[in-house]
């Protein structure tokens, strides 16, 4: 009996225990949904192929919140220390989390949650990535309450197909990155058959779709097109899919992330050296490190855009230098990894001015349309966002060139004012997304065929690319 | 079976049951909405997946590692026909624009019979083998959805929440809907095992878990027997499968990849593989750690990289796993049974030292 009223003992402490916990658990939940300040989230990646940008974004996020919002930053070394003391106009705001994705759905779906339902975010700068950006946008529209400013993903689906009305994106899709590098490659280097291959998911094939569609509109073919999954380790199957180097002028690559390298160093060993007039890459040939371990074998190469400028001096983008520099020393403030970030916090910050602190929908209406951007060079350096709330964005094509010191980089040699996301009509809100055969490869007249300027030395000059 | 006659342990248990079957019910109207809405939805759904591999492992002896695959396949399904695309619409997949309802009973039934058929080819394997075919099912699902980017592409499809039954209604706006379809479906799935378990077909699924040979000598068709668990395996995975695409309104290679695989396995395993009830109790347990432990978690004495283990939720639920494989390998609901055991050991006898937890009660 005694050993029974003993067994009885244990079962209640264990249930008195458990409930206990829940009702703990519980009530930190509870008392996290009180009257606050406005709460924003920072979106982004720490795991997966482009755990490298988790500094980088919250970085370019909290860089606009110190400028326009007295943000104090508790690290200059490292900015996921927090930030406190922000303030939009008299709104008090606060950085409720950052969020930890790795590329890839499944955790994106747990960390929006995350951060938007527990922690109970109104606001989320961010994702990173593509897919996650597409994921975020279902998302956003089945929240319309939350706002969602996308930080740095590049995928086109998040406000061409989808395009919720509680989503803004302050820069220009993977696509108007690379507006004009396929006219690049037919007029400067004579390209008129070309092989693509392409990272398997929402950016990569956003990033060539711009490739594809710049290329074939001024007359180019792609014969082929090879799809390596995102995070492949070993490349050497899909570059033995692509056409030799004697069979095909060039080669496209959105491989991105850690891959790129990889893929490279994969065609190096099935066809030999690389021939920097025979490949152009997305922004992955010239930033996130790729300076230091692709553009050295690419010394020469064409390179797509990233939205940024660098080389090209503004006062508006000295003035954005010379502060990051000074917030964050160790980040690479001319990368869009930060850039974006940033032009989507300080949107956020004007529309919360706006608003009065607000949030929801009154945020959403008062949010920039209309916004002074930093990389800017056409209409006094303000970006519009169009119906969808996308940018219209200056572009910028780039060469991989060495310096003084030997070592190698991105500079700007080609400029586009005011690229939009339809690329003369090719994509439309009714039109398939990016993906493995989309778009078609076809001629068609981009508003800037025939208009790129040409830039030297970091100043545009009239002259077009011939 | 009146309450007098129940044991000691039934007692506590069913006690238990129905508290906590009263805090579920009510939870959403007094709890955390965050709580309900992530947390015990989520322990529903996996907990049902998880209780099909339990059903599996328990009562037909086989650990199937293609469950999660299952459960992804019918998501997919789901998606692709009742999707719509277009401006506004789902931008991945073939978004048939199907009926709700019709989508949803079709990728079920479909769902199934490709278990059936699934089943077919592994009933005659046991042991490692059934766990290496099984296995391989769930390779080949990820990569077949991931490479076959009409119906699904790495991005997998999105906004399926969108688009639910009109008997369901709008589950965006009205979450508790989907808090108790998750509910109600659970606990079907629970009765659903416990009755299928007492019937004929469940006796002898039990008899060839013990004794194939016996049984395939005393004319019962094992690998029939098999074939029929591995369907209704199936059946009660696309219910979680169905749930998990309303719930996050996205499925895509990634959620039925490896490391997720592994998960559902690592639930069932720290809930107990020769009970029911473990899968619903290893879910819970799962998912709390999962939402919990972050980057931003903080322990004394376990800072390692700042934070504990760094924030590695792998680490640590590696650990756990490890910690509950060594000393209850029946898994939580082994550990709880042996709080009851010295006991039924000395009111029972020793001849009754049965395990902690006997599948057939």
């Amino acid at each position: 009996m005694r050993r029974h009223k003993l067994r009885s003992w244990k079962a209640a402490a264990v249930l008195t225990l458990a409930v206990a916990g829940v009702s703990v658990w519980a009530a930190t939940s509870l008392a996290a949904s009180g009257a606050r300040p406005v709460r924003v989230a920072i979106m982004t990646d720490c795991k997966g192929a482009f755990a490298f940008g988790y500094e980088y974004d919250i970085g370019g996020a909290q860089g606009a919140f110190a400028q326009f919002a007295g943000g104090k930053t508790k690290s200059h070394a490292k900015p996921s220390a927090g930030m406190t003391g922000i303030r939009a106009g008299n709104t008090p705001v606060q950085i409720v989390g950052y969020g930890c994705g790795n590329d890839t759905v499944p955790l994106a779906v747990t960390e929006t949650k995350r951060l938007m339902e527990k922690l109970n975010a109104d606001v989320e700068i961010g994702p990173l990535s593509g897919d996650e950006a597409v994921f975020t946008a279902n998302y956003a529209k089945a929240h319309p309450t939350k706002t969602f400013i996308i930080g740095t993903a590049g995928s086109q689906d998040p406000t061409m197909q989808i395009h919720p009305r509680n989503m803004f994106r302050y820069y220009g899709d993977g696509a108007q990155w690379n507006a004009g590098i396929g006219e690049i490659a037919y007029k400067k280097l004579g390209w008129r058959k070309a092989a693509i291959i392409m990272d398997d998911y929402s950016f990569g094939w956003t990033s060539a779709a711009g490739m594809i569609a710049d290329f074939c509109a001024v007359g180019g073919d792609i014969v082929k097109r090879v799809f390596p999954p995102l995070n492949t380790t070993d490349y050497a199957p899909f570059v033995r899919q692509l056409p030799n180097p004697n069979q095909v002028d060039g080669y496209f690559s959105t491989v991105g992330g850690t891959g790129t390298s990889a893929m490279l160093k994969a065609f190096e060993q099935a066809y030999g050296k690389l021939d920097p007039k025979q490949w152009i890459g997305n922004l992955f040939f010239g930033f996130l490190g790729a300076d230091k371990v692709v553009a050295p074998k690419l010394v020469g190469a064409y390179v797509g855009g990233f939205g940024n400028m660098p080389g090209v001096h503004t006062p508006a983008a000295d003035a954005y230098r010379s502060f990051m520099s000074k917030l964050y020393p160790k980040l690479p403030n001319d990368d869009s990894f930060v850039y974006n970030y940033y032009v989507g916090a300080k949107a956020l910050v004007i529309g919360l001015q706006k608003s009065k602190g607000a949030v929801g929908v009154k945020l959403q209406a008062a949010l920039p349309r209309a916004l002074k951007s930093p990389f800017q060079i056409s209409n006094g350096g303000i970006v519009k966002l169009d119906s969808r709330r996308q940018a219209i964005q200056d572009q910028y094509q780039l060469q991989l060139v060495k310096n003084a010191d030997g070592s190698v980089s991105p500079t700007v040699v080609a400029y586009i004012p005011n690229v939009d996301q339809s690329f003369g009509g090719l994509f439309t809100p009714s039109s398939p997304p990016p993906g493995r055969a989309q778009p078609p490869c076809k001629k068609l007249a981009t508003p800037w065929q025939g208009k790129i300027q040409v830039v030297t030395d970091g100043k545009v000059t009239n002259q077009v690319i011939k | 079976m009146s309450p007098s006659t129940w044991t000691r342990q039934q007692q506590v248990e069913r006690t238990i049951a129905a508290l906590a079957l009263v805090v579920v019910i009510v939870w959403p109207t007094f709890g955390s909405a965050y709580w309900a809405h992530q947390i015990l939805i989520e322990t529903f759904l996996f907990g049902i997946a998880a209780s099909s591999l339990i059903f599996l492992s328990a009562y037909g002896g086989m650990i199937s590692l293609a469950q999660t695959a299952l459960f992804g396949i019918t998501g997919i399904i789901l998606g692709n026909l009742a999707t719509k695309g277009g401006p506004g619409g789902t931008s991945k997949g073939l978004h048939l624009g199907w009926d709700p309802t019709l989508a949803l009973v079709f990728a079920i039934v479909a769902t199934t019979i490709i278990g059936l058929i699934g089943g077919a080819v592994a009933s005659r394997s046991t042991g490692i083998y059934f766990l290496m075919i099984t296995l391989t099912y769930s390779v080949i699902a990820t990569y077949t959805l991931g490479q076959v980017t009409k119906i699904s592409g790495f991005s997998g499809i999105g906004g399926i929440n969108r688009y639910t039954p009109g008997w369901i209604g709008d589950i965006l706006a009205h979450p508790n809907r989907l808090y108790y379809i998750a509910l109600g479906t659970a606990i079907v799935v629970y009765a659903l095992i416990r009755f299928v378990v007492r019937t004929p077909f469940g006796i002898s699924l039990q008899g060839v878990r013990d004794e194939p040979v016996r049984m395939s000598s005393l004319g019962y068709a094992v690998p029939l027997h098999r074939t029929l668990a591995f369907g209704l395996a199936a059946f009660i995975a696309a219910l979680a499968g169905v749930l998990y695409a309303w719930w996050a309104g996205q499925v895509a290679p990634g959620d039925v990849d490896l490391p997720q695989t592994i998960s559902l396995l690592i639930m069932a395993v720290i809930g107990g593989l020769v009970r029911i009830e473990g899968a619903w109790v290893g879910a819970f347990a799962f998912i709390l750690m999962q939402n919990y432990i972050t980057s931003n978690t903080h322990v004394p004495l376990l800072g390692f990289g700042g934070t504990l283990f760094g924030g590695s939720f792998n680490t640590i639920i590696g650990i756990i796993f490890l910690v509950i494989v060594v000393v209850s390998p029946d898994g939580l609901m082994g550990l709880w049974g042996r709080i009851f055991e010295p006991r039924r050991r000395s009111t029972e006898g020793p001849s009754i030292a049965a395990p902690a937890a006997e599948p057939t009660k």
